[in-house]
């Protein structure tokens, strides 16, 4: 069995729950409001900034020039494409460049990247990776299933699942799994141990995020 | 007026919320419930552990007159570790295969991760809110609490004339570092000292309510 096959065993119940959870379901039907989603297209934008630099980290990390160029590309596509792509759908829920830059980033949103920075700071590249998994895995995943179960006739919806269930972004989730793969292989039980707490750590704050774009979410003060 | 000074002014709603939060009230009155305390206890057991590492990775980067400091530190950080573990074991409170709550894992990774991403000044300024709230709040509880409760070793511990004198030390020493920093550098301190006593004021409330990871906990735990 793939290392990559436990992890997402252990996560089972926090996956399927990402599949339940009434945000996930409204994209696929459909019927999710708009200001729910807004919350969404901002605090993601907070997070994809954060993101692009775990991957600065992974490519200074890398041990193989493979994996360097790897990490070096998608830090490129983050930063030059993808977040210019979701500035122009954010404009199609009436939201500006503006108005992603103003977003304060919510609790839930602090509390994932920092975890996600913290690990790549301070982790090696097996630890990287299982804190980067659940993310790059977990939205194709997602987006499959709901394309699967139907497509919603809003079209930013539609758009929005034929994305992250394209070919492009499963390729780089498959990627990952090898390199998750690659590198817990002859690690010891303790540190697999680890690395699925890590694994298992990064879907909770998955779902969390989900919650928090559901509910919207600020700081108790 | 010192960077310290002003920010605790600007910060006084939240400080002011810290110092009347209802867990400190209990405490200083004797009516704690004694599971409330030990979940407290439990959660910042592991707090205390992962401010070891957050202390230690400043120091790289500390100048030369900070070093002697901070290093003393670590073994008193250890000593309040065997505080905890002696405590536990006088009131029965199982410190082992505790899981951080949400709140807790969210604030140790926003220590971790200032100290990897942030200038020394802003990592410092997370330093020192954390400590000056633990002091603060608790001479709150040193007021009323009875010198015969089973929490007093807490109470002494962060009351204690050492801990004051370190807490001088990083208020002095923060100062020295604001006005040393630009403009830029300095909002950033402004920014990272709120954010410290929020998550100190979402400690007490996690501690006093018992929230472990929201949503989750139940259903997949």
């Amino acid at each position: 069995m793939a290392f990559t096959d436990e992890l997402r065993a252990a996560a089972e119940p926090i996956w399927d729950a990402q599949l339940e959870h009434p945000f996930v379901r409204g994209i696929g039907d459909g019927s999710l409001e708009e200001n729910r989603f807004a919350n969404w297209v901002l605090q993601d934008y907070r997070y994809l900034k954060e993101f692009a630099r775990v991957f600065a980290w992974a490519a200074a990390k890398a041990e193989r020039l493979e994996s360097m160029m790897w990490y070096a590309t998608v830090l490129d596509l983050t930063l030059n494409t993808e977040m210019d792509l979701h500035r122009q759908y954010a404009a199609r829920f009436g939201l500006s460049p503006d108005d992603l830059e103003a977003a304060p980033m919510w609790p839930t949103t602090r509390a994932y990247t920092d975890f996600l920075v913290r690990t790549a700071a301070d982790g090696d590249m097996a630890d990287l990776v299982a804190a980067l998994l659940p993310c790059a895995w977990g939205y194709v995943h997602v987006a499959k299933h709901l394309a699967e179960v139907g497509g919603p006739e809003d079209q930013r919806y539609a758009d929005w699942i034929a994305q992250y269930a394209s070919e492009e972004f499963a390729q780089a989730a498959d990627w990952l799994k090898g390199e998750m793969n690659r590198l817990a292989e002859g690690t010891t039980a303790d540190k697999r141990d680890r690395l699925k707490n890590t694994f298992l750590l990064s879907s909770r704050y998955e779902w969390a995020f989900w919650e928090m774009c559901w509910h919207g979410e600020a700081w108790p003060v | 007026m010192g960077f310290s000074t002003e920010q605790l002014q600007r910060v006084q709603p939240v400080w002011d919320r810290i110092l009347s939060h209802r867990f400190l009230q209990q405490t200083r009155d004797g009516v704690i419930p004694q599971e409330t305390f030990a979940n407290w206890m439990r959660q910042d057991y592991l707090f205390v552990e992962a401010a070891i590492p957050f202390i230690a990775a400043l120091m790289p980067r500390a100048p030369l007159e900070h070093r002697q400091a901070l290093g003393g530190s670590l073994p008193v950080l250890e000593k309040e570790l065997e505080l905890f573990k002696e405590r536990a074991k006088k009131v029965g409170v199982d410190l082992e295969d505790v899981e951080p709550s949400f709140v807790n894992h969210a604030y140790v990774q926003f220590l971790l991760a200032s100290a990897y991403t942030k200038s020394y000044a802003g990592a410092f300024t997370v330093l020192y809110v954390a400590e000056k709230a633990y002091y603060d709040s608790w001479m709150v509880v040193r007021a009323g609490i009875d010198h015969e409760s089973i929490w007093f070793p807490f109470v002494e511990n962060w009351t204690s004339d050492a801990f004051r004198g370190w807490v001088d030390f990083l208020q002095t020493s923060l100062d020295e570092l604001a006005d040393g920093v630009g403009a830029g550098e300095r909002r950033e301190m402004a920014t990272l000292f709120e954010l410290t006593a929020r998550y100190e004021l979402a400690f007490w409330e996690m501690a006093a309510t018992g929230s472990g990871w929201p949503g989750l906990d139940e259903e997949v735990a």
